[in-house]
């Protein structure tokens, strides 16, 4: 059978799908404006609004003093004020809030507002934080092994260091909200964000109501990728406190340049490590150190680092290994979730590694990965003590380097390289295995409210929020097979806060894991009442007691007895207007929490992950050696999303997710000036990848007859694992830039690999040769 | 007598616009005035730069043919009176309601069918430009969808599902849709709006706006307004209003002056009107001046070169102006106009400074005349960006070479992104000339570039990397002109 299209898909090509700024309000809306801190690092001396206030069409400036509740916003760590009041630490803080009638107004009233500093010593950068030792918490270490008896049985040992860039999330909407007043102390947020409840405690606290108050809903967001996991919650806050003091709707939509410069991005590593192996490159011990560059604010990036620290080993056996992660403090925006969420710099770090040993031993990486790849009976713990179970690495190995061609296409490179001195080609395969599951365990549950109306028809709400993912697609079709009516009977609701309370972020690809479950586990309590009443309803009719519960069946809409199906029959709608009639409750929440999974976080050892999404990559680079012009020549993927849901959008999402993930191993690059001012804060000059930068071939698959036991449908999640598959063009770039030696250098490559980057790379190889 | 009342068709429609009487302002963008209506909300604002295509719509205009043809723009760097006589169509007017229901457009059929949307934010301007695409050419190239598209970001799908729908989409059996049906009644409707079609000039509070049909009256506003900002396309002016907010008082658009539009050729140059658009240039002067082609490919996007022209991209003189520095190895020269005389500078003396020129304040920019080189000459462009598409340069070099048994006879070196200006780096020029073209010759001629400039770190790259790829560059272009490389 076809995948059915994203739900949305036709109110998106007509133009229709409504967006927070889509919303239609009345005449007294007004729009809201942020005024942010213009410098990294100051105390607040004064703040003058008065010239401000006597603009005309200005209903509201709010300062630190105003805020009614708790002037906070952090979601983990209470460490991020709402509005700064007499400190600012990085540029971008907000400092006031204008309500007015218009952008224009608002404009002219913020230019008004003289704010002075008394300018302190900023840290811009991730190397400054280290060498001041700014730790945001203490470092935490995760270890199996002696480290010192692994480097004394090592043949060799190496030691490195890699950067990897932050990266801006680039939705296409930016953060967006409309907060609407109701009664009393009620306030009605529509907001563009992943985590609805969290919004809704925000809320609820900066204004200093209860949480009852408050509701929160999330039709869809034109995208997020992690941006509007936290950051969001800012902008709602913002937004509420406008609405609040003026009694009025205001409405929020940052401006492109100020949403790059304020919010938080992907995380900027520096990773060093040391690693010792045999001489056939089997990886003995390791040593590596991650430090992130947190921002100025906890946010959640120590939520973040441990990810990275559990996706440091990549997909690799190492029998000693020893990772340190240390997350600093900078006064640069607060760092926060982006698609991978640490794990795509964890394994970017071991890959280096892998790449490291291969060229220090003359052996093509692709032989030393899958020499050091988890084993499927033995050498199959993780350094963090979980098992892998189910390991799909050799299987898809196997396959992608038969279906890529990879080893003669290899040799056929190696002979243009020799032929050719201005243009080199590289390949790289590279695997991913990434964990599923909120580290944080508790975060591991979900709740669904499923209501049968009279017609028949069916109105699915549940936790997770739509950002494009197709998670209420998915969510859709499994209500529809769980309770085997047709799909075009379901409809999911937006999400919102007073259908399903205490929701978790949609976030760690975990929307259709958990969401889903508890979307099954609602309906199968409403079959067990359907089937009852079926049951009674059928023997009614016949005058008997023949038809049991446990033999009603519910399949195309049709509900049966399958002892009788010809006789005791009949169809959806009509069963469920005649349950109402006898009194059946039709509508019921569920709920889901994800069984065996817990760990030791202190120890660093335990089971965090519920399982494994696999996934593997070729691909091949074509690089001007003159320019650092990159050609994408052709990528393979194989990847494994168990027994996939819709097919379609799995395929959507890994395509999507490499392409993401391309991006941040090649032309978004984000640099600030000496004073801490962003200096790519549009798209002018922040590039991500554009129709002509995806590879001239480009293949994707699925791993077919890999079912996952421990998911909804023998499903996998989606999302975030594919995105590291990029780091395999990031490898075939560094492959090609090898061959300007002859591969007998490590070339000395960040991520991410610019034109710069790479021409500089080029230029260190030449002068050290 | 000017009048001030803007007309273009919209929804089968001739829509007039009296900006005087709405109290808005003429800069006001397309974008914010269909986003305002209820109606409109369609077309989505992303990063009103013109950087990622979200608010793309297309303009329909009679073509030299006699038919439709439709451009897709960016709508946030249109203002409302660049509509005037033209049509414009959003991405609701694309469905027809039958009496079955709604029926898509191939265009969101094909989106539909290719699952070419997730979050759906981009989807109405790649829409748009696929509506364009679909209206343009049968059957296009793999080349010609991506050229097509190279203006729209999607940061969810990774694109391949887009190609495939645009390939759906531009099969030639699809039946003819509603403009197509009334295709007669819309060329009709322009005709009666550009046969009547007189000056437009709009005062609304302080701001002043006008839009001449002829060139005598646009040289005479700028002499007694000689103020006035002059623009065409507006794909830089209006980022002043779009990205800095700033309120533009006195404006003369001259992009309804057909005249300015105008390319001629002979057997010794060139001339291209400075109000002809990039992409007409691209399509019209491949074969005679390859190299300012090979710019034009990636200049922008074809949103973009559909409204910027050449007079605005040298007019502002930008250090990095992509077409400068090709325009100086072509030796190219400027034409200016006041009422009183026409005046004519190779185009390294019209370039003065930075982001200055030679250019009188009751002057405008007429054409760009670029002599044909000879064959013996060999021109090139080269451009170094993060990104390929829709990025402005790096670094760009515009190189021209005269070579007599191998020895260099003539050289030009114009290099962008270099200095303050457009800039030859001569000392390697003087170098190179009576050198025999060999690797040593360029070798140490590529050294003595990159000691020659002392460019700027800035959001594009750091000096280091201008420097070292500015010399690379010269290699580069050894290595393709060179016999024997």
């Amino acid at each position: 059978m076809k995948a059915p299209h994203h739900d949305s898909a036709i109110t998106h090509v007509e133009g229709k799908s409504i967006y927070i700024d889509d919303i239609p309000v009345n005449e007294l809306l007004l729009v809201g404006k942020v005024v942010y801190s213009t410098v990294s690092h100051a105390n607040i001396i004064s703040i003058d609004i008065n010239e401000a206030q006597k603009v005309n069409g200005v209903h509201a400036i709010i300062l630190a003093k105003d805020v009614p509740g708790e002037n906070q916003m952090g979601p983990v760590i209470h460490d991020e004020p709402c509005l700064a009041e007499n400190s600012v630490i990085c540029i971008g803080q907000a400092i006031a809030l204008i309500a007015a009638k218009d952008d224009e107004t608002a404009r002219k009233a913020a230019q008004l507002i003289r704010i002075e500093y008394k300018e302190l010593d900023a840290i811009l950068n991730l190397d400054q934080a280290i060498e001041k030792n700014n730790v945001l918490a203490p470092p935490r270490t995760m270890q199996r092994g002696d480290l010192d008896s692994g480097f004394d049985n090592s043949a060799h040992k190496l030691s490195g260091q890699l950067r990897t860039g932050a990266q801006e999330h680039w939705y296409l909407e930016t953060q967006t909200c409309l907060c609407i007043p109701g009664e009393g102390k009620e306030m009605n947020v529509f907001s563009s964000t992943q985590h609805p409840s969290e919004t809704q405690a925000i809320v609820a606290e900066v204004l200093g109501i209860s949480k009852n108050e408050v509701v929160v809903e999330t039709r869809r967001m034109g995208g997020a990728f992690g941006g509007k996991e936290t950051q969001a919650n800012h902008v709602a806050a913002w937004t509420a406190l406008l609405a609040n003091a003026t009694g009025r709707p205001v409405k929020i939509r940052l401006f492109r340049d100020d949403d790059q410069k304020i919010t938080g991005k992907r995380h900027p590593f520096i990773i060093d490590y040391t690693v010792g192996f045999t001489s056939e490159g089997e990886l003995l011990a390791a040593d590596i150190t991650l430090n992130a560059d947190a921002g100025c604010a906890t946010d959640l990036s120590m939520a973040i680092l441990e990810r990275a620290m559990l996706h440091a080993d990549s997909s690799y056996y190492v029998p000693s290994m020893k990772v340190t992660g240390k997350a600093f403090r900078t006064n640069l925006p607060s760092n926060t979730a982006f698609r991978g969420f640490g794990g795509p710099q964890g394994m970017a770090g071991m890959e280096q590694i892998i790449d490291h040993i291969a060229r220090y031993l003359q052996l093509d990486p692709a032989v030393v990965r899958q020499r050091n790849f988890y084993g499927i009976k033995d050498r199959n713990v993780t350094h963090y003590g979980q098992t892998v179970e189910h390991n799909r690495l050799h299987t898809m190995y196997d396959q992608l380097f038969a279906s890529s061609d990879y080893a003669k296409r290899k040799t056929a490179i190696a002979a243009f390289n020799t032929g050719n001195e201005f243009v080199k080609k590289g390949i790289a395969i590279t695997p991913v295995k990434f964990g599923i599951s909120f580290t944080t365990t508790f975060l591991n549950q979900a709740g669904a409210l499923v209501n049968i109306y009279k017609d028949g028809s069916v109105l699915v709400n549940h936790g997770g929020t739509e950002m494009g993912q197709g998670l209420h697609t998915k969510i859709a079709q499994i209500a529809a097979a769980e309770l085997g009516i047709s799909l075009d009977a379901i409809k999911v609701n937006a999400t919102n806060t007073s259908k399903v309370p205490n929701t978790s972020a949609t976030a760690a690809s975990a929307g259709t894991d958990l969401n889903g479950m508890a979307v099954k586990n609602a309906i199968d309590q409403l079959k067990e009442r359907i089937t009852k009443f079926a049951a009674e309803e059928f023997n009614r009719r016949n005058n008997d007691s023949v038809s049991l519960a446990e033999n009603i069946e519910i399949k195309n809409g049709v509900v049966f007895d399958r002892n009788d199906a010809k006789q005791r029959s009949s169809d959806f709608a009509t069963i469920i207007g005649l349950a109402y009639l006898h009194q059946v409750s039709l509508s019921t929440a569920g709920f889901y929490k994800t069984p065996d999974i817990g760990w030791d976080k202190q120890l660093g050892w335990g089971r965090p992950f519920n399982y494994y999404a696999f996934g593997m990559a070729v691909s091949e680079v074509s690089l001007d050696v003159l320019t650092g012009d990159v050609e994408h020549l052709r990528t393979e993927i194989l990847h494994d999303v168990g027994d996939s849901i819709n097919e379609a959008i799995d395929i959507g999402q890994v395509e999507g997710g490499y392409i993401q993930g391309l991006g941040w191993c090649t032309t978004e690059d984000i640099k600030y000036d000496v004073k801490g001012n962003l200096l790519n804060h549009s798209p002018d000059t922040y590039k991500l990848p554009g129709i002509r930068n995806i590879p001239k071939v480009f293949n994707v698959s699925l791993l077919q007859n890999a079912p996952n036991p421990r998911a909804i449908r023998k499903s996998k999640a989606v999302a975030e694992p594919p995105f590291m598959l990029a780091l395999s063009t990031w490898l075939a770039i560094k492959d090609a830039i090898a061959a300007t030696c002859e591969n007998q250098q490590e070339p000395p490559l960040p991520i991410p690999a610019t034109n710069e980057a790479i021409i500089l790379a080029i230029n260190k190889l030449k002068t050290t040769h | 007598m000017a009048e001030k009342i803007i007309r273009y068709i919209q929804q089968g429609k001739i829509k007039e616009l009296d900006l005087e009487k709405e109290q808005l302002s003429p800069t006001t963008t397309v974008l914010n005035y269909l986003r305002s209506s209820p109606l409109h909300k369609g077309t989505k604002e992303g990063c009103a730069e013109g950087d990622c295509g979200a608010c793309t719509v297309v303009l329909a205009n009679r073509g030299d043919n006699g038919k439709l043809s439709y451009t897709a723009i960016d709508s946030c760097l249109v203002f409302l009176p660049m509509l005037h006589g033209k049509q414009l169509i959003t991405v609701e007017d694309l469905t027809t309601s039958e009496t079955s229901g709604a029926q898509l457009h191939p265009v969101q059929q094909s989106m539909v069918d290719c699952n070419g949307t997730q979050c759906g934010y981009c989807t109405p301007g790649f829409v748009m430009s696929l509506f364009a695409l679909q209206k343009s050419e049968n059957q296009p190239s793999q080349a010609s969808i991506e050229d097509a598209l190279t203006g729209n970001l999607c940061r969810c799908t990774g694109y391949r599902s887009i190609l495939d729908a645009a390939k759906l989409a531009c099969t030639p059996d699809h039946h003819p849709d509603q403009f197509e049906l009334n295709e007669s009644r819309t060329l009709s409707q322009l005709i009666s709006l550009q046969n009547n079609a007189s000056d437009l000039e709009i005062n609304v509070d302080d701001q002043r706006y006008f839009r001449p049909v002829n060139l005598s009256e646009a040289l005479s506003i700028k002499k007694k307004h000689p103020e006035c900002i002059v623009f065409s396309g507006a794909t830089d002016l209006a980022l002043r209003v779009t990205k800095r907010h700033e309120r533009l008082y006195d404006l003369l658009d001259i992009g309804g002056i057909d005249k300015l539009k105008t390319i001629s050729k002979d057997n010794q140059l060139i001339r291209i009107g400075a109000g002809t658009s990039l992409e007409e240039i691209r399509n019209s002067v491949r074969k005679e001046l390859p190299a300012l082609c090979t710019m034009l490919d990636v200049f922008g996007s074809r949103q973009i070169r559909s409204l910027a022209t050449l007079g605005g991209n040298i007019g502002s003189a930008s250090p990095i102006g992509d077409t400068l520095p090709i325009l100086f190895a072509y030796n190219a020269s400027v034409e200016l106009q006041s009422e009183s005389e026409t005046r004519i500078f190779p185009i390294s003396e019209f370039i003065t400074g930075y982001r200055q020129t030679a250019k009188r304040a009751d002057e405008l920019i007429t054409a760009v005349i670029i002599p044909l080189p000879s064959k013996e000459d060999q021109v090139k462009a080269y451009k170094v960006s993060k990104r390929k598409d829709l990025d402005i340069s790096t670094v760009s070099g515009g190189f021209r070479l005269r070579l007599e048994n191998n020895v260099v006879s003539s050289i030009t070196l114009a290099f962008g992104g270099m200095a303050a200006q457009t800039t030859c780096a001569k000392k390697a020029e003087e170098f190179l000339i009576g050198k025999i073209w060999n690797r040593e010759n360029v070798m140490t001629a590529a050294a003595i570039i990159n000691h020659f400039f002392s460019p700027l770190s800035d959001a594009r790259s750091g000096a280091e990397f201008r420097r070292i790829v500015a010399g690379n560059l010269l290699i580069k272009f050894w290595n393709e002109t060179a016999s024997n490389a």
